[in-house]
């Protein structure tokens, strides 16, 4: 009879997480499965699961239509900035966390301003000052813009996580002979962990991503990152709705994947306080 | 080993407003171990971490061994310091928060290996020693802290409220092995607790601290037995002090009146009195020297001193008596022995032993002193 109950009380969560479910990876599942089909399969009947997985696609799309390009590019662009991003946020809060001076309320008060603004606004100027400095449709370029815009929001999350350490542990560092650089880098930075590698696979999935920026700043083909490519398809192929799909998954693949390995460190890093 | 000279220390956040520490003077010889006592916010903790090197000095200097250290950053005092949160290295192994120090003092791989064996030995922590601090028991965690500051050799050892975060028992155990250790180790030592138990039974001396400035230092026994203020009077000792108004009536023969009954005091010279004739006074006595019955009072004539008993606490091994002066509104306490028949309610006549009486200026609250007192004589 309990037991019952149990199951009774849970039926509303069951439905609404069954619901949710199909909701995300539904549409995750179809075009997964029109990755392996071609465009004329797919317009025979648009909802059917691949009779016979036609795997050759995956390796036309990379060789054939400048994917390998894309990937690249990508992954440089992102790998950069990701690594960039985290190295100088990590600095930022822990000095935030960490120190009291003059102007560090100002301070932290101009990063966190980066969360509220929307890039539509920035855009013009961020495009003039690229061409400016020579970085407009270049990588570097739009690694740096990328290091920006994810700034406000590594040092809102990594702020949040370092000032919970205990300030005695870095006393004690400091009791030990170590220097501020040394504690930043022997102290924060390993019992940090779990909130960084929240960061850094929240701005790898955002950058991986990232769309506006790209568009508007990159303009070779050589130079393009994943999205570009990916919408460059539609223009090129008429809507090759069979080779789009198999170009999408290319593109997600790297995000699963680091869903699948890192998603239990993220969340232990989001839900922090994990210091005893 | 060092000598720690602490002169007009004194702390204001922001370099101005109010004094966290006011004008500390002291000087701790060789070897000795010094407990600062206080309660919370006395600026007990400040004074640590000034000498520690974590908070800059707003005036006055520290020195050891003759060195002013000022302006020497915390790394190179060569000072080791147990906090209260013990501070462990969440990500490291007991053995790396041992020998952490060392690497960054350049000692060789070998001797810190040594070292740090040892000193885990020492504590009893040898077969934790890969554990990582999350794994270990609170009183583990404590050894291991103490052990961090022992492997270093330090000219100085600083512990904040190191007891504080274990239970009862422990703390009892640990206090003993800290003792211990220092002992055997022998160097200065300087130990801030607010607990007048861990203050009494460790420090060679105590000073005690109160809104920012030292009130008394001395033995332990000389500041229970001749406490400088009712601070420090009611600050040691549990229950503590019996604190009464009282009024001088004669200098000459030292007499006073409380409640309407006339005492005659012993050992107050006329000229140490004299301006308090006809004045309020407080008297203080200890609850250990009231006694039930008279003949219990070991030395001179007993003074005696009707009350009503309030309330009766049996603590097992001894008895406490909230009592109330029959005359005025004023309540005392009595600590007496296990077999009191007295309960609640009833009225009795409770033995004063005159020999154990202070009195302090209601003005300043200051002891007014007695010249021939010997705190040490009596026996506790």
């Amino acid at each position: 009879m309990g037991l019952w109950l149990t199951y009774l009380r849970r039926t509303p969560l069951l439905i609404f997480l069954l619901g949710y479910t199909v909701l995300t990876g539904g549409p995750f599942v179809w075009v997964a499965s029109m990755s392996l089909r071609t465009t004329a399969e797919i317009f025979a009947d648009p909802y059917a699961l691949p009779t016979r997985p036609h795997w050759g696609k995956f390796a036309e799309a990379w060789m054939g239509s400048n994917y390998s390009t894309y990937f690249r590019n990508s992954t440089i662009v992102v790998a950069s900035a990701v690594a960039l991003v985290t190295v100088i946020g990590a600095m930022t809060a822990h000095c935030l966390a960490r120190y009291q001076f003059r102007t560090r309320r100002l301070l932290r008060f101009v990063i966190l301003a980066g969360l509220v603004l929307p890039p539509q606004m920035l855009i013009l100027s961020l495009f003039q000052i690229m061409l400016d400095y020579h970085l407009y449709d270049t990588l570097p370029g739009l690694a740096l813009v990328y290091v920006a815009t994810q700034l406000a929001m590594t040092v809102y999350l990594l702020e949040g996580f370092f000032a919970q350490i205990p300030q005695d542990l870095f006393d004690a560092a400091r009791m030990d002979g170590y220097s501020d650089f040394e504690i930043f880098w022997r102290i924060t930075l390993p019992i940090g962990v779990p909130a960084i590698f929240t960061t850094v696979v929240l701005n790898f999935v955002t950058l991986w991503n990232e769309f506006l920026y790209a568009v508007v700043l990159m303009t070779d083909d050589d130079e393009r990152t994943l999205p570009l490519g990916i919408m460059h398809f539609m223009g090129s192929h008429q809507l090759d709705v069979g080779m789009l799909a198999t170009g999408l998954m290319i593109a997600i693949i790297p995000i699963v994947l680091i869903y699948a390995l890192f998603s239990e460190t993220m969340i232990r890093g989001m839900s922090a306080g994990a210091i005893r | 080993m060092a000598v720690v000279a602490i002169d007009g220390l004194s702390k204001q956040y922001g370099g101005a407003g109010d004094f966290a520490v006011r004008d500390v003077t002291l000087t701790v010889a060789d070897g000795e171990f010094v407990v600062l006592l206080g309660p919370s916010g006395c600026g007990k903790s400040t004074v640590l971490r000034m000498i520690a090197g974590l908070e800059p000095i707003s005036a006055g200097s520290i020195a050891i061994d003759g060195r002013v250290v000022n302006q020497v950053p915390a790394k190179d005092r060569d000072i080791a310091m147990v906090f209260q949160s013990y501070a462990l290295y969440p990500h490291m192994t007991v053995y790396n928060n041992l020998a952490f120090g060392l690497r960054r003092r350049g000692v060789a791989r070998a001797e810190i290996d040594q070292r740090v064996r040892r000193v885990a030995d020492m504590l009893g922590l040898g077969s934790y020693i890969e554990r990582r601090p999350h794994a270990l028991s609170g009183g583990q965690r404590q050894r291991v802290a103490l052990g961090r500051a022992i492997v270093r050799a330090p000219k100085v050892f600083l512990f904040d409220e190191p007891l504080s975060n274990l239970d009862a028992a422990l703390r009892v155990s640990t206090r003993n092995e800290l003792i211990r250790q220092q002992h055997a180790l022998a160097t200065t030592t300087i130990y801030v607790t607010h607990d007048q138990v861990e203050a009494m039974t460790m420090g060679d001396r105590i000073c005690i601290m109160n809104q920012g400035r030292m009130v008394q230092i001395g033995a332990p026994l000389e500041v229970y037995h001749a406490p400088a203020d009712t601070f420090v009077a009611r600050f040691l000792g549990n229950p503590p002090m019996n604190l009464l108004r009282a009024r001088l009536t004669s200098a000459a023969e030292p007499t006073l009146e409380l409640d309407g009954t006339p005492f005659t005091l012993t050992g107050w010279s006329a000229s140490a009195l004299a301006p308090f004739v006809d004045q309020p006074i407080i008297l203080g006595i200890r609850p250990e020297d009231l006694y039930e019955t008279p003949d219990e009072v070991a030395e001179g004539p007993p003074r005696l001193l009707d009350v009503a008993v309030e309330a009766v606490e049996l603590l097992g091994a001894e008895t406490l008596l909230l009592l109330g002066l029959t005359g005025e509104r004023q309540e005392l306490i009595a600590r007496v022995g296990r077999r009191t028949d007295l309960r609640p309610g009833a009225t009795t006549r409770i033995a004063l032993d005159a020999g154990a009486l202070h009195l302090f200026d209601p003005a300043t609250g200051k002891a007014i002193s007695r010249p021939g007192a010997e705190p040490h004589k009596r026996e506790s």
